[in-house]
């Protein structure tokens, strides 16, 4: 067995009495002391996550923005900077490679901030299309720390902390200093909450993480990450999105810009229609978990659930489950199949709980 | 990790505790187990008149993110079933010995000598961490 990887904060999280599991290579907090109370931590006041495991890699030069454009499906060139842009980063045939988010720093440098078990995937993705641009690519994952904090509290737990943060907007990033060092800041997050992410050195993280837990800020470990994702619907490599499906399929159409002259996928995707659609299934029994089988109301098996949990929120079952779209009932009667026993489950458009996010 | 293990129990290796009463057996989970799982929110257990057989699955216990199979820790039929638990599992967590899941009465009172004592699940628990 290889050894699992450590973030620069693994020695506070195991002195906090974090209970420590494997994912994606690394060490990881799972939860320190209650998912529940994490989760409501988060929704109704602040909390912070180490996600220091999740890789940054760096474009800089003339060519920086034009290189991220090409690359991803969503819109880079467009969007003015100081912007984030969460994207799906497909292949050829429009399967996903990742999904990941691009932050404009500033004209000539770009981050892009990516699954931690995906980094060399699509690093190496990424450098075998990057010959033609003007621009460096740089993996800098080794070099970062990255803190999450969430939760309404969140600005006005930050500011005091920063030389000068102001009231940018939910998807912006921007540079600025904790005492000694540069940080870059962006108001974005996994939860849909209001919610800053912190990328600095080792050191500048473990310092913040110090002062947070002085103001008492809540750790978060993944398995409340991962349910305030679901809460809001928010997909997971892995789960909603594989090497086998495309954005259609997942849901992710308002992403994918075919207007924009050329990116990676697109002539496949101009033509591809999607074979999957991701659905959103409450459940007043029973709780759904991943692969579960999804059923018509004449219990044909229809698709699979992606994910699955219960909501802190609601108190109710919870997933998303791919469907395939020729077997979707039209009576909107779905089934889940747990442990040889259908529960019924409802149908729901908007996402189960509505984040605070602005 | 807990080590609430009372002595007057006998427990399984998947850390069931069972309380032995002439035929009857109450069985729970165990303080180590609700600790391990985290914030109990799903409880499955069977029906009174069901038949569990030694060592075979007769439920589930869920915790937000996870699911755990029950192990019957004796042969016999379900005599009672908690319904304190059906809306409020989380009670487990507080609680472990105090909110037992079902009480079986015993086919063969011999088969009480597979579980284990106190002291021994104590051991166990220690070595299995």
């Amino acid at each position: 067995m290889t050894e699992l990887l450590k973030t620069s904060l693994h020695g506070e999280h195991v002195k906090l009495g974090a209970k420590m599991v494997p994912f994606g290579g690394w060490d990881m907090p799972v939860q320190y002391t209650s998912v529940k109370d994490e989760v409501i931590a988060v929704r109704q006041n602040i909390g912070v996550f180490d996600v220091s495991h999740m890789g940054e890699f760096f474009l800089e030069g003339a060519d920086a923005e034009k290189f991220a454009d090409y690359l991803v499906t969503n819109d880079i060139l467009n969007a003015p900077h100081g912007k984030a842009i969460y994207s799906p980063l497909c292949r050829e045939d429009g399967t996903v490679v990742d999904d990941l988010i691009v932050y404009k720093l500033r004209p000539g440098k770009v981050l892009i901030c990516v699954n931690a078990s995906n980094i060399e995937k699509d690093f190496n993705w990424m450098k075998a299309l990057h010959k033609d641009f003007d621009c460096t690519l740089v993996n800098k994952s080794n070099e970062y720390s990255l803190l999450a904090l969430q939760g309404p509290e969140s600005y006005a737990v930050l500011k005091p902390m920063m030389k000068d943060l102001p009231e940018i907007e939910y998807y912006s990033v921007f540079e600025t200093n904790f005492g000694a060092h540069s940080v870059i800041i962006a108001r974005t997050g996994y939860t849909g909450e209001d919610g800053f992410e912190i990328f600095g050195s080792h050191a500048a993280i473990k310092e913040l993480w110090v002062h947070l837990m002085e103001k008492k800020v809540t750790p978060c470990g993944l398995a409340s990450r991962d349910v305030l994702r679901l809460e809001v619907c928010y997909p997971l490599y892995g789960h909603e999105l594989t090497d086998e499906v495309n954005p259609f399929d997942a849901g992710l159409g308002w992403t994918v810009k075919l207007t924009k002259t050329n990116f990676v996928g697109k002539s496949t995707l101009e033509r591809k229609k999607a074979k999957y659609k991701l659905v959103k299934l409450t459940l007043d029994k029973g709780i759904p978990r991943e692969n579960y089988m999804v059923m018509d109301g004449a219990g044909n098996s229809i698709g699979t659930v992606t994910s699955g949990t219960m909501s802190v929120v609601t108190g109710k079952g919870i997933a998303l489950a791919r469907i395939e779209i020729e077997k979707a009932p039209r009576d909107e009667v779905f089934n889940i199949d747990i442990r040889q026993k259908a529960y019924p489950a409802k149908l729901i458009k908007k996402s189960f709980v509505t984040g605070g996010h602005k | 990790m807990s080590t609430n293990i009372p002595a007057n129990l006998k427990y399984t290796k998947e850390h069931e505790w069972a309380l032995v009463e002439g035929d009857t057996v109450t069985v729970g989970i165990t303080d180590f187990a609700q600790s391990a799982l985290g914030d109990i929110v799903f409880l499955e257990v069977p029906d009174v008149g069901s038949e569990l057989k030694f060592g075979n699955t007769f439920g589930v216990v869920e915790s937000i993110k996870s699911v755990s199979d029950l192990y019957a820790p004796v042969s016999g039929e379900v005599v009672a079933k908690n319904s304190d638990l059906e809306g409020s599992p989380e009670k487990i967590n507080s609680d472990a010995y105090g909110s037992w899941l079902i009480k079986v009465k015993i086919k063969n009172t011999e088969e009480i000598n597979n579980l284990l004592t106190a002291q021994q699940y104590q051991d166990f628990c220690n070595s299995s961490h």
